[in-house]
């Protein structure tokens, strides 16, 4: 297990716990008293697990991903993140109708290694799908993009 | 006589028709829910979407989109600044959105008097009721109770716990609110249990248990055209020891009289607002829209837009010390 | 009694209800097995279609279509480790792994088998509760449904790995949970908590954006690190594969009976809400582990992780039923929404549903066992097509399941706000997955959080401090030891055994 990650996530806690506590020092007491008994709890026993990571020092286990290389591991892991984020910004930028369908095509071709016809025609089913089923049916509230917006093509 | 001039008109009055507007035609109006699906609000939303198309000129398709969030502060808020005056947007919120307007709170970014007002589908009237099987028949009674009555409710902001509250703090009724129940019902479950004594709330959801006699209805909050059934209680207000404590009970019922609001995005063409106010008119007075509500256990009558506007002048135009005094008791919530 | 049992199988058998029914079964279908679609909401889009129908056809209708969500959505879970539903989502740390495995048919196989008895469970509790039910929900308060909650915490233990460390672990993990369940305006005093005045964090933190971004987004990534099929290098078990997964529940009778019980008790329960059951019941089967190998074995492809949730997924709902037709009390959205469906019939929830209208609550049982037959039936059928669909590359997957991951979020709310969060659950998710710690009980704490906190308040609000001494408050906090302590035991029998 990565000591480096579970450090990470006791250390967020402990901030999280602590802040959360002083901030409710102030409130009254029916509305203080579930976040304390939960929150000094929390606090401790984060701490005590950031005092195991640095004091126990254990070596770093070697990554037993089975067929990847670490290396290769951390840039596929970055690159998924990198899509991952990429997506939200078009969603908020461009608007759902439109993120989507150029989402799956650019991924297709670029992440995918696909040829144009394949990618086109799986984009068109995808979207035709996702418009049909929340846009038509469900008439779900996509509001446009940002950028768009800003164009003035709403 | 002269037919000439008779005929000339009746040739022409078909094209009058055609000549004549038609902006609703082949048109799609959305109706804004602040609710998730499955709330009073959106089901009467839902309700007028089936009825609203016959009796708009165009007969338009109209949706609902819900949009929830902040007890419906950002449905508000849309309609205020992000929809289009085009007519085509409708929208409907918690109705103690004017309170939320009044007591500043954190994130409202809109001013009830400046939408453009269809009117409110439906009234409220909150009432105050306990459990049959205990000795108190009436309000007085309530009154001189030596034990604590236990009301259950939801939280503050929503009218299950702020108008027993008033009740107590404001005229000393002995009652002890135990709030945190998920939603009214399980409050009910309580008072079948016998964990709680009673429960406030509006009438139009308790009627059922009122006519179970699971529970009896004693006090009650002004409103419009009363319930016969409980027409003959003693209104809070009129029970108020001074008129600060009478000015903040009418504020806490205020919204209740525009319990179902309905509004389109500022500036909206007058004309626009004017076909879709008569379309309301005439969806509520529809007897299949009133026989889908009377099954829904829903109440639909129609408070035209200028009452509207009457009632928010009332509540905005509040003096500060009131509003402070208000505050103290009455939280913005559900 | 029994004659109304007959009446309401022959109302169901209809051409007119069964053909309602298929068409629920239809709707529903797709509702489960997309992340997008929430159950609640398409039944609350349905609601307006059964106006012109008789209650029969109605209930086979709307039932027909809810019955059939919880099946589906742990294909989703099991499949591509995506909650197809907030409430399948216990499922995928075992199912999802079985097939990264390549176990995918075996999985199914006792997902869809454990999820059909989960659901005959139910509806036969529902049958059978008709005489006990008033009595039984009134028993059970404010102070019992605390100790309820306490004893659905209780099982973060069990959730956690063995030993001292993964304990603390554990109790981090679901710590934060009920820590974050803490956001929003509080019921008590009426203050904004930890909301940093936000419109949005002013109703709390949604069970599905962060459920979805815990579970989806890691193996999302991950599936993009490995840049194979999800099914890896192995071929996923074709029908032999969903037999055994078959003969698996049966093998487990007696713990997927009881992971089925549990759920139904926990769905009788008004207010307890439709998440908590899957978790405890896979709190539950974890116990069954009968050395510290075995209990690791949990999170990595133990079927018994897959049967347990998926019994109480669906049995749940056939409990979930009881409070809503009996008292008018919904035990979750979903059941709001049906109580709508009741009310435009012209049906009171009450008593009378007991007593006049029994054959009414008799056809709505009839139509789950019905509902919940043909659906897995179906999924049978299909199970090789669905199974093959993990074989397919990852990258024709992964951009179809991000979109839908995305939608899924959004739909909560319909804000941008949600996308944000499930993002942030993502990263926790992910970080928790590298360091080991169990997401399970997070989960657990953000779902009861709310449940514990209000129901204390209401106990000593009303009882002072009398509630303690209730009979069944002690019962369940004895349980609720039990569940702790057991883990305990567990290492200590194990320890004996070694040594024996």
């Amino acid at each position: 297990m990565h000591s480096r990650s579970s450090l990470a996530l006791s250390l967020a806690v402990m901030v999280v716990s602590g802040a959360g506590t002083i901030a409710a020092l102030d409130w009254p007491l029916k509305a203080k008293l579930f976040p304390m008994v939960i929150g000094i709890p929390l606090f401790c026993l984060a701490a005590a697990e950031v005092a195991w990571i640095l004091l126990s020092k254990a070596p770093e286990e070697k990554a037993a991903e089975g067929e990847v290389p670490p290396l290769v591991a951390r840039r596929r892991s970055l690159l998924g993140v990198g899509w991952i984020l990429g997506l939200l910004a078009s969603v908020v930028l461009l608007g759902f109708p439109i993120a989507v369908p150029l989402f799956v095509f650019l991924y297709l071709k670029l992440q995918g290694r696909e040829g144009w016809i394949f990618s086109a025609v799986f984009t068109a089913a995808v979207w035709g799908a996702f418009y049909g089923l929340f846009d038509s049916l469900l008439h779900l509230p996509f509001p446009t993009g940002w950028l768009v917006a800003w164009l003035g093509f709403s | 006589m002269n037919w000439k001039p008779g005929l000339l008109v009746l040739a022409l009055l078909p094209l009058s028709a055609w000549a004549q507007p038609q902006p609703y035609a082949g048109k799609t109006v959305t109706i804004i829910v602040g609710y998730k699906p499955g709330g009073g609000y959106d089901a009467m939303a839902r309700l007028l979407a089936r009825h609203l198309p016959k009796h708009i000129p165009g007969k338009p398709t109209v949706i609902v989109q819900n949009m929830p969030g902040g007890n419906s502060i950002i449905a508000a808020n849309y309609l205020y600044s992000s929809a289009k005056p085009d007519g085509l947007t409708l929208g409907t919120f918690n109705r103690n959105l004017p309170i939320a307007q009044l007591t500043a709170v954190q994130g409202v970014k809109f001013d009830m008097r400046k939408f453009a007002w269809i009117g409110s589908a439906a009234n409220e009237t909150t009432v105050l009721t306990i459990r049959s099987d205990l000795p108190y028949k009436n309000f007085d009674e309530l009154r001189k109770a030596k034990q604590p009555v236990v009301i259950g409710s939801t939280g503050p902001g929503a009218n299950t716990y702020d108008f027993p509250l008033l009740l107590k703090d404001l005229l000393g009724v002995n009652l002890k609110i135990v709030s945190g129940y998920s939603s009214s019902a399980d409050i009910m479950l309580a008072v079948e249990r016998k964990e709680v004594d009673g429960r406030a709330g509006s009438i139009s959801s308790l009627r059922p248990f009122v006519e179970r006699k699971l529970v009896r209805p004693v006090v009650r909050a002004r409103s419009h055209d009363v319930d016969p059934a409980i027409k003959d209680l003693p209104v809070d207000e009129s029970i108020a020891p001074n008129p600060r404590a009478k000015a903040i009970m009418a504020l806490r019922s205020a919204p209740e009289l525009i319990a179902r609001p309905y509004v389109m995005p500022p500036n909206t063409p007058p004309e626009l607002l004017k076909v879709m106010r008569e379309a309301f008119v005439a969806a509520i007075k529809d007897p299949a829209a009133l026989a889908e509500a009377t099954k829904a256990k829903l109440d639909l009558e129609y408070t035209p837009g200028e009452e509207a506007m009457k009632v928010l002048d009332e509540v905005l135009n509040q003096p500060k010390d009131i509003v402070a005094e208000f505050s103290k008791y009455v939280k913005f919530g559900e | 009694m029994l004659e109304a049992l007959l009446q309401g199988l022959l109302a169901v058998l209809q051409v007119k209800a069964f053909s309602f029914m298929l068409l629920g079964i239809l709707v529903g279908f797709w509702v489960g097995l997309l992340p997008g679609l929430g159950g609640a909401t398409t039944l609350a889009l349905m609601l307006p279609f059964i106006y012109n129908m008789q209650p029969v056809e109605a209930f086979a209708f709307l039932l027909g279509m809810h019955s059939v969500v919880a099946t589906t959505g742990d294909i989703t879970s099991v499949l591509f480790g995506v909650p197809g539903e907030a409430t399948t989502a216990a499922i995928i740390l075992d199912g999802y792994s079985m097939t990264k495995k390549g176990q995918a048919g075996r999985a199914l196989g006792a997902a869809l088998t454990s999820s059909l008895i989960g659901a005959l469970i139910g509806a036969a509790a529902l049958a059978l509760a008709v005489p006990i039910v008033r009595p039984l929900v009134l028993t059970f308060g404010s102070p019992e449904l605390f100790m309820l909650a306490v004893v659905g915490l209780a099982f973060i233990a069990s959730l956690s790995a063995q030993g001292v460390r993964g304990m603390v672990r554990g109790f981090i993990a679901g710590g934060t949970g009920l820590y974050l369940a803490m956001v929003g305006q509080d019921p008590q005093a009426g203050v904004a908590r930890f909301t940093f005045d936000t419109l949005y964090l002013a109703q709390g933190i949604d069970l599905v954006p962060v459920l979805v971004g815990l579970f989806a987004i890691p193996e999302i990534i991950e599936l993009v690190v490995r840049g194979s099929s999800i099914a890896g290098t192995t071929k996923p078990g074709r029908i032999e594969g969903a037999l055994e997964g078959v003969k698996d529940v049966f093998r487990n009778g007696w713990l997927t009976i009881r992971c089925s019980l549990i759920g139904t008790f926990v769905g009788i329960m008004p207010g307890m809400g439709g998440a908590v059951a899957q978790w405890m019941a896979y709190g539950h089967a974890t116990q069954s582990a009968r050395t510290p190998e075995e209990r690791e074995g949990f999170g990595n492809g133990d079927v018994r992780g897959v049967l347990g949730p998926g019994a109480a997924c669906n049995s749940k709902e056939g409990g979930a039923l009881i409070p809503t037709i009996a008292f008018g009390v919904p035990g979750s959205t979903s059941m709001a929404i049906l109580l709508g469906g009741f009310f435009l019939l012209g049906l009171v929830p009450g008593p009378e549903m007991l007593t006049t209208h029994l054959s009414v609550t008799f056809s709505m049982v009839w139509t789950i066992v019905l509902a919940n037959v043909i659906t897995v039936a179906l999924c049978f059928l299909l199970l090789n097509r669905l199974a093959r669909l993990t074989t397919l590359p990852g990258h024709l997957l992964i951009p179809v399941i991000l979109v839908l991951v995305f939608i899924g979020s959004y739909t909560t709310n319909s804000s941008y706000a949600d996308l944000v969060v499930t993002l942030i659950s993502g990263a926790v998710g992910y970080l928790m997955v590298r360091a080991g710690y169990p997401r399970a009980p997070l989960v657990l704490g953000l779902v009861l959080g709310k449940i514990a906190e209000n129901y204390l308040y209401i106990s000593v609000a009303r009882y002072d401090a009398a509630w303690l001494l209730r009979p069944f408050v002690l019962v369940l906090l004895a349980v609720a030891l039990g569940v702790v302590l057991y883990p305990f035991f567990q290492l200590w029998r194990a320890r004996n055994r070694a040594r024996a």
